[in-house]
Order: C-alpha cells, then structure tokens, then sequence
C-alpha cells in the first residue's frame, strides 16, 4: 500500500482527497501546517509527497527546497491556486515534480500521482513490447500483429508515451504536457481528436481495442485479455 | 472608510496660522536688521566726521599766538547759528577765560583723542545742558582750550529711526498676522468643503465632482482630481458589465447542471441512469470552472509584469506544432490548415503563453471557417518586425466589432452558436501585451474572413 504524505491546511480540501485517495488504495498521512508538513518530509516515510504551495508556518516551495538538500528523493507534487507561468517554474525548480493548480478534478491528482510513483525504469531496449503492439524507436515504426501501422510523427510519440506508461490512466492535460511538451489546456477536444486518429490506426476493427477512452477522464493503454 | 483629515483641521488651520505668524516675525528682524546696518555705520561716519573736524580746529587754535587765538575763538563762534559749535578756554585755575563753555566738564582728558563729554553751554540764548564731542588741549602758558561739537542732532536722528522702526514694524506685523488668519480661514474652508466631497465620494456617491473655481492652483489639482475621478468610475462601470457578464455567462452551465441533477433524481431508474446525469453535471461545472479558471489566468497574465519564464523561443517550430496540433481538427472540418514557416526566427518569451495564443487565433480560425474554406498560418519578417499571421476565410469580423471583440467575454451576435468562452481574444491580448508586441485584426484583403496579426518587434542582436 503506497503511503501519501499531504500537506495541506484546507481542511475540506483535505479531507476529499484523503477520501478519494483511501478509496484508490493509498495510505494517507497529512499534515495541516507548514512545520509539521517538514518534520514528516524529513523522516522521509512516504513513498509520494503532495504539498500545497501557500501554508501557515513554512512556505511549500521552502519544504521542497529543505527536503531536496537534505537528500530527500520523495518524488513532490506540488498544489497551488496559483496558475502563473512563474509560479509554476518555480515549484519545479524548488525540486517538485509535478504542478497541478486548484481548482483541479480529483482524478487528475490520483493519475498523476500514479503516474509519479510508477515513474518508468531508464531503459535502454530499442524496442517496446505490449501485447500484440511492437514499437521499434530506432527505425521509428509501429506493429500490431506483425503488420505495419503508418503512423505521423506526433501519433509515433503519443503511442510511445503510452506504451511507457501501459495500464495507466492518463489525462488529457498529462498527454499534452509530455506529448506535446507544452503546457496549456487546449480548449477543444484536441487531445480526443489526435486519440481518435491513433485509434483508428491502433485498433481496426474485428480486433480487441487496446486504447481505451475513461469517460470523461483520459485514456488507457492496456494488452488485449 | 474615514479619511483622518477631519480630525486633523483645527491642528491644521494653527499651522497656516502659525506660519504667516513666522514670516511676518521674520520680516520685521529683516527691516530691523537693514534698518540697523544703515544707522550705525552711518552715525560712526558722521562721529568720525566731527572728531575730524574738532581735532583740526583745536590743533589749528593752538598753534596760534594768544592774541590771534582769541580772535580766532571769537569768529569761530559767531558763525553758529545751529548752536552747535562750543570752544572755550581756561586759565590754568580752571577759570572761563572767554568762550560759550560754562565751565571744565568732569572727565575732560588733555591732549587726547576725541571724546563724548556732557557739558553746559552758555550764550546770549542761555543756559543749556549739551552732550558733545570735544577735543581738549594744554596750551603752554597753562591755559585749556576746549573745542567741540554738539551731537544732540545725532542722537535726536537715533530716535527718530527707532520710533519710525517702532510705528512702521507694529501695523505691518498686525496686517501680517491678520491676511495669515484669513489666508488660513479661507484656506480651511476651501479643504472643509474638498474633505466633505471626498467624503461624499468614498461613501459611494461616485458621482460628485470637485468645484473648479478660485485660485489658479487649487482649481488645477481639482480638475486633476475630476479627472482621476471621471477615470475610475468609467473603470468601475466597466468592472460591473463585465461581472454581470461573467454571472451571466456562468448562470447558463450552472442552470443545466441543477436541471440536469433534478432530474437525475426525480427521473433515473437505475444506478446507470443517475451516473450518466452526475456525468452531465460534472461536464456542466467543469465548463464553468473553466471559464473561472481562464478569467483568473488573464488577470493574473494582465498583472504579471515579472519575466522569469522568458526565454529564447523558436517560433517556426513553434508555429508548426500549433498547426500539427489543429491539422485533425481541420481535416475532420474539411478546412485546409497551410503552414509557411520556413524562416527561423527567435523571439525573447514564454514558449507556453506564445503557443497559447497562437493556438488561440488558429482555433478560432477554424472555428468560423466554414467547410472546404482554408485557414492559412504564416511567419516571416516584414521589415524589423517577425510576423505571425493567422488568415482564413471565415465569414470575418465587422469593422465595428473589431475592437469589442478582444473584451472579456464579448462574442459576435453570430458566433452565439459556437461553443467557446468568448475569453480567447482577451488572454491572446493579454499574452501579447505581456511580450511587449502588437496584435491586429483586419479584414482579409481577398475580402472574405480576417487576418490576426502578432508583430514582435525584433532586437538589433537577433538580426541574421
């Protein structure tokens, strides 16, 4: 059970995430303040940090900087009601890993937590494998069964950003932030759109569909049962 | 919200007071002052004048012989009719040989310099108690002459002076003090009337104005205070529309999402059935949030004037991700997104806000360009300036919206249709502003649709 260390002062805003997160088989501590936030940093117990940007006592961004000198390598996600592009290089470069602003759906947070904590191993294969899907990155081609999928550039890293990270759920704003490599939430179903493409091209018919649309929510990458 | 100048008045109304009192007490040291330099180096000039003029005359009647010396004493004094002249000689007993001193005044020093000595004159006049310069010498058969001068005229001229400072200072200071209070009194009631207005202003009574009258001064920083004024309730009446737009705009998600919860709960059947509304609900506020989100994101992109984020950004690339990111969007539109950005060019910014808005215009490109039209996205240098240029052939902007529709919230009549947040321009205005370019929107020359323009300025070091 991955324990979740969260620092957070909003009560309720606590709460729901600790509920939701117990509901998703986590195992949550928090602490309400800023000093208290960086004594549980410090012991170093939880496998993930999460940490409000604003706390009484202690600034987040000065727990993340404290924890990171003192050789704490607990991967930091970082919750601020502060959106500006400034706020948010600066979470990052206080050595947080992630940046989510408030308000944000509760799903967005248990995906990219998951996404953080199975963060995948460096590999070196010139190759990934995931059921029928076979995707050689040096010849830049895509397989499914044997036969060539003819894919765009952009459908090329889409597929290998998945395949990295197979039976994750993965949101649409985390697709287009490591995709895309930009850091915007686009305002039409973009991100559905360029899915649906690869889809098309991924899954034919008659076959067992490996991307998988979560309603409303993003998308998973599984092996066909 | 109560302004303290209130209570400070009376503390105020002293301190005009106070200061006309301190000028009018500075100018009198000052007439006193010059009055004093005049009279004193004047009166020693006219003492050294007479000690001169006696010491002469008494050297002169020495170096006579007896007989020429009473002559002379005797023609010296007849030609006095100030009766200020005074000689008399004496025996060596001190006896009055002849002349019109009555006799050796106390103190008297021989052969000395000049001195101030009080004596009594005598003449065919009278008897008369004289102050006077005088000069005496020993003559060598014993005898004393005395010469000298009286300085009554002298200090007569001192009183004179000192009465003229007394009488010409007191009415001057009085007046002085006097325009002070009813500079200060007027003053006062000028500040009662502006603080009262004021007053009236804070409480919310937005629309009073100051009164422009009377001195050149106070009614020019009334007309600067007017003007300040008439600013800020143009701005607030601005911030009311916009915020009824925003609860406006809100309401709209908001009443379909209770709608839909409503009936969620009074009409589902099965478990599916309410999650399928609870999904239509969570749609519903996730649109409003983000229209929360997008206001806040522009006001704090509005406000942000610190440049950390900036970087070197290579716009040719990053023109053709916007258009690879639309290019499906536009295919299942049957609208044909061209891309021309073979040159490279750098600009100073932040990549994410400059592919927001770039991303922004080209959505809206392809939003109003209707099927089998082409939305056409173009960088290139057009004289010092890097130009990114978003043309399409959609139904266009009306020459008397264009500037309307970079308002928050502001959507052609046209476009109610369209799904969208009518946010786009304002944060692609805003953007802009922040990078220090301009943005255009102008009727296409071909004369369907419009062409939006952002013109970075490019610096000397980034010529190629």
């Amino acid at each position: 059970m991955p324990k979740v260390l969260l620092i957070e002062d909003h009560d309720e805003t606590a709460q729901q995430i600790m509920d939701e997160l117990s509901g998703h088989g986590y195992e949550v501590d928090r602490a309400a303040t800023g000093i208290e936030g960086l004594d549980k940093a410090r012991a170093g117990e939880a496998d993930i940090m999460i940490v409000d940007r604003l706390l009484p006592g202690i600034d987040g961004l000065t727990i993340i900087e404290v924890a990171r000198q003192e050789q704490v390598r607990t991967p930091v996600l970082v919750l601020s009601a502060l959106g500006a592009v400034d706020d948010r290089i600066r979470g990052l470069r206080a050595g947080g890993d992630d940046y989510l602003t408030k308000p944000f759906a509760i799903l967005e947070l248990i995906a990219r937590i998951e996404a953080l904590l199975r963060r995948p191993a460096e590999n070196r294969d010139t190759v990934l494998r995931l059921g029928p899907l076979e995707l050689d990155l040096l010849e830049r081609t895509a397989t499914r069964d044997g036969r060539r999928l003819d894919l765009l550039p952009r459908e090329f890293r889409l597929l290998e950003y998945m395949m990295r990270r197979k039976d994750q759920l993965l949101t649409r704003a985390m697709l287009f932030e490591e995709v895309w490599n930009y850091k915007f939430v686009p305002q039409s179903n973009l991100v559905d759109v360029h899915m649906g493409r690869l889809r098309r091209k991924v899954d034919p018919p008659g076959q067992p569909p490996m991307i998988l649309n979560v309603r409303g929510e993003g998308f998973v990458l599984r092996a066909p049962s | 919200m109560r302004l303290p100048e209130i209570a400070r008045t009376q503390a105020f109304h002293w301190n005009t007071f106070r200061g006309s009192l301190v000028a009018s007490g500075l100018f009198a040291v000052c007439v006193i002052l010059i009055i004093a330099f005049i009279y004193w180096p004047t009166s020693r000039y006219v003492t050294s004048s007479i000690d001169r003029l006696i010491t002469d005359r008494a050297n002169m009647f020495s170096s006579l012989s007896p007989q020429e010396r009473l002559q002379a004493l005797q023609q010296h004094l007849s030609e006095d009719p100030r009766r200020v002249k005074l000689a008399g000689l004496f025996d060596s007993q001190g006896n009055r040989i002849m002349g019109n001193i009555q006799s050796l005044p106390r103190g008297l020093l021989l052969d000395a310099p000049a001195q101030e000595l009080s004596l009594v004159r005598i003449d065919a006049v009278g008897r008369e108690q004289q102050t006077a310069r005088t000069v005496a010498r020993k003559l060598e058969d014993g005898q004393t002459l005395l010469v000298g001068r009286n300085t009554d005229e002298l200090t007569e001229m001192g009183h004179t002076v000192e009465r003229a400072v007394i009488w010409g200072l007191i009415p001057a200071l009085c007046l002085g003090c006097l325009f002070g209070a009813f500079l200060s009194i007027r003053t006062q009631q000028r500040l009662n009337q502006v603080n009262q207005l004021i007053q009236r202003i804070v409480a919310g009574e937005l629309h009073e104005r100051l009164p422009v009258q009377g001195s050149a001064a106070f009614s020019e920083l009334a007309r600067l205070i007017n003007g300040m004024l008439d600013e800020i309730e143009a701005l607030l009446r601005n911030v009311a529309a916009v915020g009824d737009d925003i609860a406006h705009d809100l309401r709209t998600p908001l009443t379909n999402v209770r709608m839909t919860l409503e009936r969620g709960r009074n009409k589902a059947t099965s478990l599916d059935n309410l999650k399928a509304s609870v999904d239509h609900a969570i749609t519903g506020l996730d649109q409003s949030l983000t229209m929360v989100t997008a206001l806040l994101r522009i006001a704090e992109i509005e406000h942000s004037r610190r440049l950390v984020g900036f970087r070197d950004v290579e716009l040719a690339e990053l023109v053709r991700d916007v258009a690879d990111l639309y290019d499906p969007i536009a295919k299942e539109k049957d609208v044909a997104l061209m891309v021309d950005a073979k040159e490279e060019i750098r600009v100073r910014g932040d990549r994410d806000f400059l592919f927001e808005a770039i991303a922004n215009l080209v959505d809206n490109a392809v939003k109003f360009t209707p099927e089998c039209g082409h939305v056409e996205l173009k960088l290139c240098r057009i004289g010092r300036k890097s130009v990114v240029r978003i043309t399409d052939t959609g139904r266009g902007i009306a020459a008397s919206e264009r500037d309307l529709v970079t308002h928050r919230f502001y959507r052609s009549d046209k476009s109610r249709g369209e799904p969208g947040l009518g946010l786009g321009l304002s944060l692609v205005v805003a953007i802009v502003k922040l990078h220090g370019c301009q943005f255009a929107i102008s009727p296409s020359p071909t004369g369907r649709g419009c062409v939006a323009e952002i013109a970075f300025e490019r610096a000397a070091s980034q010529d190629s």
